[in-house]
C-alpha cells in the first residue's frame, strides 16, 4: 500500500482523496477546519442573501470511508525527510505528498483593509464576511459601493466582477440609488482584453463605474478614501478591497521550493514540486501560471490521481472560470497554449453555473461518477476546438 | 541608493507583464529604474498607457527578436 499523505480538504484535496482506488493507496487528508466551504457561495449570501449553511458541508461527509481524515493544522512540512509536523504535536510520514491548502488572504498588507472588513464584511474570504456584507449592502440607501483590488494575483478573476454585476442588481431590487465602483490593476475592465471588449457593454449598460490601472497602496477609513499605487483616489460608502495573497505561511524544507509569494513552485504540467518526484502541490498554493480557480484545483486534482496510479497525466492550463450576471453567464476559456477564446453572455451558460453549484457536493464526492460528464463538457468546450470561432 | 529592478516577463500572456510591472512597482521608490523584458506584442500599448497613467518616464522601449523591453524611470510615486 501506498501511503498518500493530502495537506487541505478544499476542492482539489478532497477529489484526489476520492479518486485513488482504496485497493492501491492508503490516504490521509489534513485538514485545520471541519468544513468544506464552496467559496462561489460567498457571492450568492453576499448579493442574494442565501443562507451560510448552503455553502459548506462537513469535510469528513465528503470524503469516503477509507479516506483517513485528521483535523489539525500543518505547521512544517520536510520534503527531505518525507514528514509532516502538526500543531497539535503529530508528526506523519509518507509516501506521496500533495499540498492542497489553498492561498492564504493577506489583510494586513494594505493599510486599513483589516478595518474595512470587520466594519462592512465582503464577498471574498469567508461566509461569515459575506453575511455580514449582505447585512451592509441591505442598509445602504445611497452612496458609493466600491470593488477594488490590491494585487493583480488574486483567487478567481472575474470575481470582483460578479460582485459589480450582482450588487448593481441587488441595489436596483431594493431600489436605492447606490453607485457600484468596480477599479483593476489591469489595462481593461478584465485581465484579458477579448472578455474585456465583451462584458465593457454590460458594465455600461448597468452604469458601473470602472477604473483601470488602480491598484490599491492605502485605505483612509477616516476620510473614506481608497489610494493607488498608480497615483488616484476613490471615495467610497462602503467598500470590499482584495488582499494581497500568499502561499502556505507554515515552514517548507528545503525553503527553495517556495517563491517570493510564499507559492510552492510546481512543474506547471505535472503538479511535481520542483525538485522532487513524491510531492505534489496543486489548486491555489502554487506558482502555477494560470487563474487561481476551482476548475485548476480539480484539473489537477486529476492529473496527480492519474500520475500517482503510473499514468503520464498533464495539466493543460485549462480554465472555465464562469462570469455571472443576476441572468446571464458566459466562462472564460482558455489554457497553457491559448489566451481566453472570445465568448458571449448568455442565459444557457448562466443556466449552466447554476447547474454546477447543484451538482457541486456530489461531484466532490463522487468524482468518478462526474469525470465522464466533466470531461465530455472540457472536450466539447476546448480552447483548440472552439478557437477563434468563439461560443 | 536607487536600484535597479528588472523584472522578466517573457512568456507571460496578457496581462501578466503588467501585473508584473505593477507587483515591482509597489516595492519600488521614486529614482529607481524598473527594466521589464517581456514577449505578449500587448505589452507595448499597455506599457505606454501605464506610464502616462501613473507619471513615470518610458527611458527605452524597443523590441528585438520578439522580446520587449521597456525601461522604466519611477518618479511618480507619492512621498
Amino acid at each position: 500500500m501506498k501511503k498518500v499523505l493530502i495537506l487541505g480538504g478544499g476542492g482539489g484535496g478532497a477529489i484526489l482523496a476520492n479518486l485513488l482506488p482504496e485497493e492501491e493507496f492508503e490516504v490521509t487528508v489534513v485538514d485545520r477546519d471541519e468544513y468544506h466551504v464552496f467559496q462561489p457561495g460567498n457571492l450568492f449570501i453576499a448579493f442574494y442573501g442565501d443562507s451560510v449553511e448552503k455553502y459548506r458541508r462537513p469535510i469528513r461527509t465528503l470524503l469516503k470511508p477509507h479516506v483517513k481524515l485528521i483535523r489539525d493544522e500543518v505547521t512544517e512540512v520536510n520534503l527531505n525527510d518525507r514528514k509532516v509536523k502538526l500543531k497539535g504535536g503529530k508528526s506523519l510520514e509518507y509516501d506521496y505528498i500533495i499540498i492542497a491548502t489553498g492561498a492564504n488572504l493577506d489583510f494586513d498588507a494594505i493599510e486599513g483593509n483589516r478595518e474595512i472588513l470587520e466594519s462592512y464584511g465582503d464577498f471574498y474570504s469567508t461566509l461569515e464576511n459575506a453575511e455580514k456584507l449582505h447585512k451592509t449592502l441591505k442598509e445602504m440607501r445611497e452612496g458609493r459601493f466600491v470593488i477594488a483590488i490590491a494585487d493583480p494575483i488574486y483567487k478567481c478573476p472575474p470575481g470582483p466582477h460578479k460582485g459589480a454585476f450582482l450588487s448593481s442588481t441587488l441595489f436596483e431590487r431594493m431600489g436605492v440609488d447606490v453607485d457600484v465602483v468596480l477599479a483593476l490593476p489591469f489595462p481593461h475592465a478584465y485581465p484579458s482584453k477579448t472578455i474585456s471588449d465583451i462584458i465593457e457593454p454590460e458594465l455600461e449598460r448597468r452604469n458601473i463605474e470602472v477604473h483601470t490601472f488602480f491598484t490599491v497602496d492605502s485605505i483612509d477609513v477616516e476620510k473614506k478614501r481608497i489610494y493607488s499605487l498608480e497615483g488616484e483616489e476613490l471615495e467610497y460608502t462602503v467598500a470590499t478591497v482584495i488582499p494581497p495573497h500568499e502561499g502556505p505561511e507554515y515552514k517548507v524544507e528545503p525553503s527553495e521550493v517556495k517563491d517570493d509569494s510564499n507559492y510552492l513552485k510546481i512543474d506547471k504540467y505535472t503538479c511535481l514540486i520542483e525538485g522532487f518526484d513524491d510531492a505534489y502541490a496543486i489548486g491555489d498554493c502554487t506558482n502555477a501560471p494560470t487563474s487561481k480557480s476551482g476548475v485548476t484545483a480539480h484539473l489537477q486534482a486529476e492529473v496527480v490521481a492519474e500520475r500517482l496510479q503510473g499514468f503520464d497525466a498533464k495539466y493543460s492550463g485549462r480554465t472555465n472560470c464562469p462570469l455571472i450576471t443576476d441572468g446571464m453567464g458566459l466562462f472564460i476559456i482558455s489554457d497553457y497554449d491559448h489566451p481566453p477564446i472570445p465568448v458571449r453572455l448568455s442565459r444557457f451558460k448562466r443556466l449552466l453555473e447554476d447547474l454546477f453549484v447543484a451538482t457541486y457536493w456530489d461531484a466532490i464526492r463522487y468524482p468518478e461518477l462526474w469525470q465522464p460528464i466533466f470531461h465530455a463538457y472540457f472536450e466539447a468546450t476546448s480552447p483548440a476546438k472552439l478557437g477563434e470561432r468563439g461560443w | 541608493m536607487p536600484e535597479l529592478i528588472k523584472v522578466d516577463a517573457r512568456g507571460m500572456a496578457c496581462p501578466g507583464p503588467i501585473s508584473a510591472l505593477t507587483r515591482a512597482y509597489r516595492k519600488a521608490k521614486n529614482g529607481d529604474t524598473i527594466e521589464v523584458l517581456a514577449t505578449d506584442p500587448g505589452f507595448k500599448p499597455d506599457v505606454q498607457a501605464w506610464v502616462k497613467r501613473t507619471n513615470n518616464e518610458l527611458i527605452e522601449l524597443t523590441e528585438e527578436g520578439g522580446v520587449i523591453k521597456a525601461v522604466i524611470k519611477v518618479t511618480g510615486k507619492r512621498g
